[in-house]
């Protein structure tokens, strides 16, 4: 009988170790990744709505929503933090290899910037805030895709290395800013049938991947597979389903029932659906790879 | 100078004073651990075996942790040893989810992460690691992985089946074991069932550091 001897290995159990340290990234990032979502979403999408529609508050509603949105990003941010009060040591330094530390200089930017942006919108000066909108949407792109390079670091931690992540980052944003965009009514009757096949495209493209990837596709380790398995049909379940069920089903459903003109109660409805289910998935995901000892 | 580990499994009795000692040297809290001895039992009655497996801090070459730390917090010295500096630590925690060997824990006294160092306070000052001196059985072999008369590389290369934890991460890990299996090296080998059991519980932490 062998240690290393597979036939053996069957019953193997551990008898005495120390305590397992369990969720150490909890809600607050699940809160992060969310609110930066809605920040950086309605931003991407607000070049697609302003080259299409004449709305006058349009501009001010975006770049209202997304100061606040990525502030309570950077609340959740620093509250996770275990020292929130050295959180200035990110800038003074700064580590250039961490994606972390270069995600808090790209957020930081994108929030100034967004504050200028608001302040522009406020005072009508349209001409100036639609040349630095260019600026603003290539940060907000790029404060999108970090958190895909963020989790890629997190080396222990098989699920967020998938190869499709950067493209969920994006699709989330795309979601949570078309979601957001419905629920305020921003830019009028005339662009809710667009913003909701935006919301309704991007809650189909997601949840082909994560059918794709999850449910159909094989994993590249025994250990992918089994935190595959806490999300599809193990610990985490519920909350998973929920989330694909309520974030991306429901979205598309009440797309197709709006149909050439959807109302905006349904509207509304669909938004925040999308909007809580995707904190639900993100949460899943963000936890699951927590729950299985490192070693 | 790169200072290494190697464990040999086959003479680790269990007896933990590698822990204490550790526990004891650097002032480890409650419910924290620098260094730890696993237990796997396997086997059918009455065939059945009891594995030790001492975990440390790995000191990788190419250490995930020093890479995902946004503030430099961790640090390659000369000699390889990952270093942590605590006044510089941020307590994102972004470490502990890095590590591929759970080897970081968040210090719940100064809210900042810490782990192993190899006694690095003791090295400098040319003394052997804490865990070293008491180990009962001289299973713990540390030196100078550069040094072709070290007692570690002599030890390396007098045993073929030398490995390392979860190779396939590409962390190029200065910590080394003989006499290891799947069950004393890979955490999916074996059941790890929460609740009381022979010694005590299997559990979860309640919290992580402060938090």
């Amino acid at each position: 009988m062998d240690a290393s001897d597979p036939l053996t290995m069957g019953n193997a159990i551990v008898t005495l170790d120390v305590l397992h340290s369990g969720v150490i990234w909890h809600w607050y990032v699940t809160m992060n990744f969310w609110a930066k979502s809605v920040a950086t979403g309605v931003v991407l999408l607000l070049p697609f709505l302003l080259t299409r529609f004449e709305a006058p508050k349009l501009r001010l509603q975006a770049a209202v929503v997304s100061v606040l949105f990525i502030n309570i990003t950077l609340l959740f941010t620093v509250l996770d933090l275990h020292q929130p009060f050295r959180f200035w040591h990110i800038f003074a330094y700064t580590q250039t290899r961490s994606v972390i530390a270069l995600g808090a200089w790209l957020l930081t930017f994108f929030n100034f910037l967004g504050m200028g942006l608001a302040a522009l919108a406020y005072l009508k000066k349209d001409a100036l805030f639609d040349k630095l909108l260019p600026v603003q949407w290539v940060l907000g792109f790029f404060a999108t895709v970090y958190t895909a390079g963020l989790l890629g670091q997190a080396n222990a931690r098989e699920l967020w290395h998938a190869p499709t992540e950067t493209a969920q980052m994006l699709l989330a944003a795309t979601l949570a800013g078309s979601a957001l965009f419905l629920i305020i009514g921003a830019g009028g009757e005339q662009a809710r049938r667009p913003l909701a096949q935006v919301l309704g495209l991007s809650a189909f493209v997601s949840a082909t991947i994560f059918a794709a990837e999850l449910v159909f596709g094989p994993q590249k380790s025994a250990e992918a597979e089994h935190l595959v398995h806490i999300l599809v049909s193990g610990e985490l379940s519920a909350i998973f389903w929920t989330g694909l069920v309520v974030g991306l089903i429901v979205p598309i459903v009440a797309v197709l029932v709006g149909g050439e003109k959807p109302t905006h109660p349904l509207m509304i409805g669909a938004g925040v659906a999308g909007l809580a289910g995707l904190w639900l998935l993100k949460h899943a995901w963000l936890i699951a790879p927590q729950l299985v000892p490192l070693s | 100078m790169q200072l290494g580990f190697l464990v040999d499994l086959d003479n680790c009795i269990g007896c933990k004073a590698c822990e204490v000692a550790c526990k004891s040297e650097n002032n480890v809290p409650v419910n924290s651990w620098r260094l730890r001895v696993k237990y796997v039992d396997f086997g059918v009655f009455p065939e059945v075996k009891r594995t030790f497996t001492p975990m440390r801090c790995n000191q990788c070459a190419n250490a995930p942790c020093e890479r995902s730390c946004p503030v430099a917090a961790l640090h390659t010295l000369d000699n390889g040893i990952v270093n942590i500096d605590k006044d510089r630590c941020i307590g994102c925690a972004a470490c502990m989810m890095a590590c591929p060997y759970g080897a970081i824990y968040m210090d719940p006294e100064t809210n900042t992460a810490d782990k192993c160092t190899y006694c690095a306070h003791r090295t400098e000052a040319g003394l052997e690691p804490a865990c070293v001196v008491v180990c009962p059985t001289e299973a713990n072999i540390f030196g100078d992985l550069d040094d072709p008369k070290s007692n570690i590389r002599k030890y390396i290369h007098a045993h073929s089946d030398t490995r390392v934890r979860k190779p396939e991460k590409g962390t190029k890990p200065r910590h080394f074991y003989t006499g290891a299996g799947a069950i004393h090296l890979e955490p999916s080998s074996s059941r790890r069932e929460e609740g009381k059991n022979l010694f005590g519980n299997i559990g979860k932490l309640d919290k992580i550091g402060g938090h």
